[in-house]
């Protein structure tokens, strides 16, 4: 019997989230009063300008930071209630990392840096070597299991952050930036990989980007500013701008989030 | 990979430190050891050279002040004594420079046998040492330091006899360490008579041979007494405590070369822990990484410690393997 969709947990929940860094007697909200989902198999961006809280809220949902109020629900799981420890064990099982610098370990092979998050399964070396293999088959680069990082290209090194993410089959892959330090070529490339990832094998994927290009690739966006997710009219302006940026309407027409999500509800677990 | 594989890529990720920290580590290892292991290379030296049934007499005032030879034939006379041998220090010189590089002492040759007996000296070598007044014998490590051939002849120059002496080596004392010329007593004193000096009529230090080990107090009380009252009373000491006293003379300045050597190696070491520090530090975006994509805290850390352990244990192994080479008797 299949499961109703739109009855399915979402895979992303956030409620009233705020985030406030204290820097001396200064206080920088960098998120404030947040609430969104995001549904299981969808590939959404996060835009704004720098500072807007992006990143904030990308390291929230990938449980490295915590909020100052609010609920942060992942998977199903609740954050805040999570230790350090269990945080990073969660993060090992339910979400695949994407960085802008690639961030491979050089010293190690791209088969050995894919295979890297398995180590913390209880998966045999033989079977950590396979699902890494796997992986790099998906995205493109099975004939270069043996290179090191500094032997590959720029795009070749994200592909194989991306097959590094997916390696533990997690719900919930997080990008940031990952088109950042790539030619147009290679990011569209990248782009397209990461929107096949939704589309073909249902991951769920949320990407920090300033890339216009991105447009064409994802399900929905989310603009912020200034700590706040931006809403209806001033949403729909943001998602102008950034389609005039991104060559007068012409390249992308993602919708942009014009949702009221209003106070998320925690989803029963 | 598993995480053997991965502790051993990060360690040769720069080979080049890897080897400069282990070599640092290593040395101090080693500089450790041979700091641990002098006391008991001392002791390991001194029992090899030094009997416990044989007994040195010197003048109670010191080495400089001298004894009459007459008491060579008192000592002999006494119960107890299986033999004993007068000494006088030669200061031999081979070299240009004057300077002085082994001990020489005149020696009473017919005596030597019985009194040093466990260092034995090839018979042959004692008869030629007997018939020969030029005769000399030498410890291996002089005739290896010059490379002297047993039959050739050497001049040795006195330093406080004012004397050249020509010398037939005859034999050799036949222990590695031994760096002792013993030459003829009254090859010296006929050289010294010519030069119109009057002749040796003294001892620097006598060695007695007592038969066993729990006579050698009461020979020790009994040379001492017959002296008392008189103007070169003696002291004596079994060889064992006569050169751990010469050693003990030392003992400030090995102190002094232990507490720099320890703190050469505290030293080494500190550069060697900010050498890894540094390694760690240089990655420090590699750990964050690792910690994002869900590697614990204790995890992480128990990799570098592993790194650190393996380089360190590998190091410490060469350390002690040198140690033991050098130390090596």
């Amino acid at each position: 019997m299949s499961v109703d969709p739109a009855l399915a947990p979402p895979v992303i929940l956030l409620h009233r989230v705020s985030r406030l860094y204290r820097r001396g007697v200064d206080e920088i909200h960098a998120l404030e009063n947040c609430s969104l989902r995001v549904e299981r198999g969808r590939f959404v961006a996060f835009m704004g300008p720098s500072g807007s809280g992006k990143s904030t809220l990308l390291n929230l949902v990938s449980g490295i930071d915590r909020p100052t109020s609010g609920e942060v629900w992942v998977a199903g799981q609740e954050l805040n209630v999570l230790t350090e420890d269990e945080l990073a064990r969660w993060r090992a099982r339910h979400v695949g990392l994407i960085f802008q610098f690639f961030n491979l370990v050089p010293v190690l092979s791209a088969r050995d840096n894919v295979a890297l998050p398995l180590l913390l399964t209880r998966f045999s070396r033989s079977e950590r070597q396979r699902r890494a293999e796997i992986a790099l088959r998906v995205v493109g680069l099975e004939q270069r299991l043996p290179y090191l990082p500094r032997t590959l290209s720029g795009g070749e090194q994200q592909r194989v952050a991306i097959a590094r993410a997916i390696v533990s089959d997690p719900d919930l892959i997080v990008a940031d930036e990952p088109t950042g330090d790539l030619d147009a070529r290679n990011a569209e490339s990248v782009l397209g990989l990461l929107r096949r990832l939704s589309a073909e094998f249902g991951k769920t994927i949320v990407m920090v980007t300033h890339d216009p290009r991105a447009l064409r690739f994802v399900d929905e966006v989310f603009h912020l500013d200034k700590g706040i997710l931006l809403e209806g009219e001033e949403a729909e302006r943001a998602g102008a701008a950034m389609r005039v940026a991104a060559g007068g309407g012409l390249m992308g027409d993602a919708p942009v989030s014009a949702r009221s999500p209003g106070p998320a509800a925690p989803p029963s677990v | 990979m598993g995480y053997a594989g991965f502790v051993l890529a990060n360690l040769l990720r720069n080979p080049l430190r890897s080897a400069l920290t282990g070599s640092a580590i290593a040395l101090a290892v080693l500089l450790v050891c041979l700091l641990l292991t002098m006391p008991a290379g001392l002791d390991a030296i001194l029992t090899s050279v030094a009997s416990d049934t044989r007994v040195g007499v010197i003048n109670k005032s010191g080495l400089v002040f001298w004894m009459p030879y007459s008491l060579m034939r008192k000592i002999r006379a006494l119960d107890d004594v299986a033999d004993a041998v007068g000494m006088v220090w030669f200061g031999g010189a081979f070299e240009e420079q004057g300077k002085v590089t082994f001990p020489s002492f005149a020696v009473e040759v017919e005596h030597i046998p019985n009194t040093y007996p466990d260092y034995k000296v090839a018979p042959e070598a004692l008869a030629a040492f007997a018939r020969y007044r030029d005769g000399a014998i030498v410890g291996r490590q002089t005739m290896r330091k010059y490379g002297w051939k047993v039959g050739e002849r050497v001049t040795l120059r006195s330093n406080i006899w004012n004397v050249n002496l020509d010398l037939r080596i005859v034999g050799e004392i036949p222990r590695d360490s031994s760096p002792i010329v013993w030459i003829n007593r009254e090859y010296l004193d006929e050289a010294l008579k010519a030069l119109g000096q009057p002749g040796l009529g003294i001892v620097m230090i006598a060695w007695v041979r007592v038969p066993s080990p729990d006579r050698v107090n009461s020979v020790m009380l009994r040379i001492d007494e017959l002296t008392r009252n008189t103007d070169y009373e003696t002291t004596s000491q079994t060889e064992k405590t006569f050169f751990s006293n010469f050693l003990g003379s030392l003992q400030g300045f090995l102190q002094i070369l232990l507490m720099v050597t320890a703190l050469v190696s505290l030293c080494i070491v500190f550069i060697a822990a900010n050498t890894a520090s540094m390694a760690v530090r240089e990655r420090s975006g590699e750990i964050g990484v690792l910690r994002a994509i869900g590697f614990r805290r204790r995890t992480i850390f128990a990799t570098l410690l592993a790194e650190t352990v393996v380089l360190s244990w590998t190091a410490g192994a060469v350390g002690v393997g040198l140690a033991v080479i050098v130390t090596r008797p």
